[in-house]
């Protein structure tokens, strides 16, 4: 995916991050580059206080400069926008929450800076497959996100968030595709986020 | 003043200013200035409750600075952020610097407010379980699944159905972004940082609204050296730059008529003492009139200075006319001066001592202020004039003949012969021009003239207001009930209203306490909505086992349901775990009413929302349109007063001189301010009711001249002299009041400066035929 390439590229140019640089550079080489990027998800939440989790699916559009569609088909259809400025779900707009909102757009919106300047990196590079593993730095970030992996191939195949808490939300891609441009519905959930 | 005794009189001045002085030094061991534009305002004539609520709806905002911090990066915006944090907090000017927003305040209202979850509900909830319960279940499923619902999901087991989270969110409308615990703003360009201080006092003193200025300013620079962009703004700041703005105006005003002054009296008298003499009498009277406001008044504003500066130019008129007197007579002496003057200078003062009274009668506290600050200073003048120059105008004579002399003489001569030539002419365009000028004329009471901020100032505070739309405008709703149930009852109908209007985009967002605090049987209300809709049908139930809780978390949590049945939470309880901002909305319960103010921001369209005091118990509250509207009923009602002090200064010329002669001393004051009225007109300028407190002083000032030309006889030349000279003087202090920046204080200058000019030109044409009657 492309923002994880150029996350790594980032990392590479700043010299932030204390990854290999080789594994960096390899990661990077690896992934593809365009700036549109869907696909379909599968979430798999698991909460402490409840014996079994919650699992939702549906789909992800991601825009270089538009920012992110998340749209959950299952268990209750939801639609949830965000850009740098702004997060759009079904009970209007909202704040971004406290410090994961960040990351959740760095993520997902491509805010590189805050990634790199909040985490420390670590990755392995395999044949098949490369992981990299996440810490975040800040004391307020730390209470509620203890380690977040990410791991893929050419794209960005599976992410995992462990919460200090406990939970854990496991997050896979697939059909990952990078459509030249948007479709109408595409455009129009964007043009939602725009002021 | 029929008896002379030098010595006497002159020894009681000196009495009265010894005591005067004594005085002076109690009252600068106070603190007297006043700097805040809100004390010039009239505290509210009609009701005592909407002045207390208009009081504590400023309280905050009186206090607050808004600072931003922007930069490419929300990173570098906190950096820049925390390093301002530093300057900000060893300025000592803030009680409060915070940057971090305090999450402790946050978690303790959680706690506190947290028993009482099943009766605190927000009226989203509200409506969606009376009508569709099924759908908060859909909701929550919403939330908890969404890649940002972790904060849900750990309130979950506290709170399995949200309700208590759903409270908590919608007690802060407004959503604002976090990083780092601190609030980041975004225009898309830029990341800003915000920073929010309170000043210390609601009323700062001029040195600490200066230390303010500097430290913007300063730290402005700095963040801008450090590439980045610093946006201040609020009311303190405004405060600040009137105060600057004014004080430079009274140097500039005071220095510069000070100065023409002196360079005037030299060249006329050239002798020192005449210049002493004046300066004595200027001198006494600003004294006096500045110890007498700060003792009646407690403190003075610093526009009333600005005013009181100006009147150097017009104590300086008795002064005037008793030295050039001297020039009248050969043989002349201190006595036969007095005894010859004492008349004209006499009606003079009683008709400016009018003039200024009539401003006394205004509920402006400012204008007040100026009155008695006037009306002081010019009493005290005159005093020194009457009781002291004759002693120390002994033995005074001028051997010159000043040049000046000799030009007024020939003005007085030839313009009125001039002017009678060519009056056929000269009369039609008179006509014209007032009648044109009159035409043109049209008044405009807005009173957010009373300021000129800078443009930049005003800019910044629309960004920061886009960027951060939490400050409250100043209108806003007053809400009162009998007692508790019926204020809340009537609040709720208004914030129903308000969600209406909310929704037509007529405002972005209200706040009253009723939407975050229901009544006690509301309480029991919103726990009998719970208890039928989500509990007693299983819905809870049914919704939790889904979900995946243990079975004996369901029990748990009916079993809690069950036992806080009886809970309430009282609205002291309730208001103590809020914040400043929601405890400054409630005004209290007295003397069978309750009240409290809706605060209201982003307001769109102000119509909308003035007709929702139809409603029982809700009053609009518009402080600028209030006072705006005072503006243009004391315009009217001023208007009045002119007429009035110009038929009280016709009647008594009239009982005295009688009635033709007294329309002849009239015309001068009359054509006066005709010209100045119609000059407003030409030029479009600011018409208010500050205006026609300078039209006072020019009836005053045009009484005086007509006067002292009515009375001359045979003094014309030496008449001449002391009326240009005077007027020379008051155009050297008024015509420096027209380039203040404050439109008010320029408007005051422009209209005198216009009426003293007109005055000068018709006084010589009065009293040419009196000679052989006298």
């Amino acid at each position: 995916m492309i923002l994880i390439k150029a996350l790594l590229l980032y990392l590479l140019a700043c010299g932030l991050g204390v990854a290999d640089e080789a594994v960096l550079t390899e990661i990077a080489a690896r992934l593809a580059k365009t700036p549109i990027a869907q696909g379909d998800f599968h979430q798999h939440k698991q909460l402490k206080i409840l014996h079994k989790p919650l699992v939702s699916k549906g789909t992800f559009t991601y825009d270089q400069s538009k920012g992110v569609i998340w749209k959950t088909l299952t268990p209750v259809v939801s639609l949830l926008l965000v850009n740098e400025s702004k997060l759009l779900t079904g009970q209007g707009e909202q704040a971004v929450p406290a410090a994961f909102g960040k990351v959740f757009k760095a993520m997902l919106g491509g805010d590189l800076a805050a990634l790199t300047d909040g985490f420390n990196i670590t990755g392995t590079d395999r044949k098949t497959s490369w992981q990299l593993e996440l810490s975040p730095k800040d004391e307020m970030l730390k209470k509620i996100i203890s380690t977040m992996l990410l791991s893929g191939d050419t794209e960005l195949r599976w992410l995992e968030i462990r919460e200090a808490a406990g939970n854990v939300t496991r997050i896979t891609f697939d059909g990952i595709t990078h459509p030249a441009q948007l479709t109408e519905e595409q455009e129009a959930d964007f043009e939602r986020l725009s002021p | 003043m029929s008896v002379y005794h030098p010595k006497l009189t002159a020894g009681l001045w000196l009495a009265g200013m010894l005591a005067i002085c004594i005085l002076g030094g109690q009252a600068l061991t106070k603190d007297w200035l006043e700097t805040s534009f809100l004390a010039l305002l009239p505290s509210n004539e009609q009701q005592p409750e909407i002045a207390k609520a208009t009081r504590q709806h400023n309280q905050l905002s009186n206090r607050k600075v808004v600072w931003l911090a922007g930069a490419a990066t929300s990173d570098e915006a906190i950096g820049h952020a925390q390093k301002l944090k530093q300057q900000l907090e060893q300025s000592l000017l803030f009680n409060k610097v915070v940057l971090e927003i305090p999450q402790q305040q946050y978690i303790r209202q959680y706690r506190q407010l947290f028993p009482y979850r099943y009766q605190l509900l927000d009226a989203q909830t509200q409506a969606i379980l009376a009508t569709h319960p099924e759908q908060l279940i859909r909701q929550n499923l919403e939330m908890l699944n969404s890649p940002i619902g972790q904060m849900q999901a750990a309130d979950l087991e506290r709170d399995p159905s949200l309700i208590f989270s759903r409270y908590f969110n919608a007690q802060n409308p407004v959503k604002l972004n976090l990083e780092q615990g601190i609030v980041v703003l975004s225009d898309r360009q830029r990341f800003y940082a915000l920073l929010l201080t309170e000043l210390q006092d609601e009323r700062l003193q001029l040195d600490k609204l200066e230390i303010l200025s500097n430290l913007v300013d300063g730290a402005t620079e700095q963040v801008k050296a450090d590439g980045g962009e610093l946006l201040v703004s609020g009311m303190p700041l405004f405060t600040a730059h009137g105060a600057k703005a004014a004080k430079q105006e009274i140097s500039t005003v005071g220095i510069g008529s000070s100065l023409g002054i002196i360079v005037l009296l030299w060249a006329t008298f050239r002798s020192v003492r005449p210049l002493l003499l004046s300066s004595l009498a200027i001198g006494s009277g600003l004294l006096a009139a500045w110890v007498i406001c700060v003792l009646f008044f407690g403190k003075i504003h610093i526009l009333t200075l600005v005013f009181g500066a100006s009147l150097i130019g017009v104590a300086d008129d008795y002064a005037q006319h008793f030295l050039c007197d001297s020039f009248g007579e050969k043989d002349w002496n201190p006595r036969k001066g007095l005894k010859f003057i004492l008349p004209g200078l006499t009606l003079g003062l009683i008709s400016n001592l009018l003039s200024y009274a009539g401003l006394g009668f205004s509920p402006f506290p400012g204008l007040q202020e100026v009155a008695l600050f006037s009306a002081m200073g010019l009493l005290v003048a005159w005093l020194t004039v009457v009781l002291l120059f004759p002693l120390l105008l002994t033995g005074f004579k001028f051997d010159h003949q000043p040049g000046i002399l000799k030009l007024t003489s020939y003005w007085e001569q030839h313009w009125p012969l001039w002017v009678s030539k060519h009056r056929r002419g000269l009369s039609l365009l008179l006509t014209v021009f007032i009648a044109g000028g009159l035409w043109m004329l049209t008044p405009q009471d807005d009173v957010r003239l009373l300021q000129s901020p800078p443009a930049e100032l005003l800019r910044t505070a629309d960004k920061i207001r886009s960027l951060f739309p939490m400050s409250p405008d100043n209108r806003f709703f007053l809400v009162s009930g009998q007692d508790q149930a019926d204020w809340h009852q009537n609040e709720q109908r208004l914030l129903q209203r308000l969600d209406m209007l909310k929704q037509q985009k007529s405002l972005t967002a209200y706040e009253g306490l009723s939407g975050y605090w229901p009544d006690v049987n509301r309480q029991q209300q919103n726990y009998r909505l719970l208890k039928q809709k989500l509990y007693d049908s299983g819905l809870l139930e049914h919704y939790m086992t889904d979900l995946g809780f243990e079975q004996t978390a369901v029990k748990a949590e009916l079993k809690q349901f069950a036992s806080a049945e009886s809970n309430t939470l009282a609205l002291p309880e309730w208001l103590a775990t809020a914040d400043e901002a929601k405890q400054q909305l409630w005004l209290g319960c007295d003397s069978g009413r309750c009240q409290s103010t809706v605060a209201l921001t982003g307001i769109s369209d102000a119509g909308a929302l003035t007709e929702l005091q139809d409603l029982p118990g809700v009053v609009w509250v518009d402080q600028v349109e209030a006072v705006s509207s005072l503006f243009a009923r004391y315009r009217i009602r001023a208007s009045g007063l002119l007429l009035a002090a110009f038929c009280l200064a016709s009647l008594g010329l009239g009982f005295k001189f009688g009635w033709r002669n007294s329309v002849t001393i009239m015309s001068v004051p009359v054509v006066s301010l005709a010209v100045s009225l119609a000059m407003l007109g030409w030029f479009g300028q600011l018409f208010s009711l500050f205006n026609l407190f300078a039209l006072l002083l020019v009836l005053g000032i045009g009484v005086d001249y007509g006067l002292f030309f009515f009375m001359a006889g045979d003094r014309r030349a030496s008449t001449s002299l002391g009326v240009t000279l005077s007027a020379l003087t008051t155009l050297l202090a008024f015509g420096l009041l027209a380039i203040s920046s404050t439109e008010i204080v320029h408007a005051f200058g422009f209209t005198v400066t216009a009426g003293i000019v007109a005055a000068l030109l018709c006084a010589p044409l009065i009293g040419l035929k009196t000679i052989s009657s006298e």
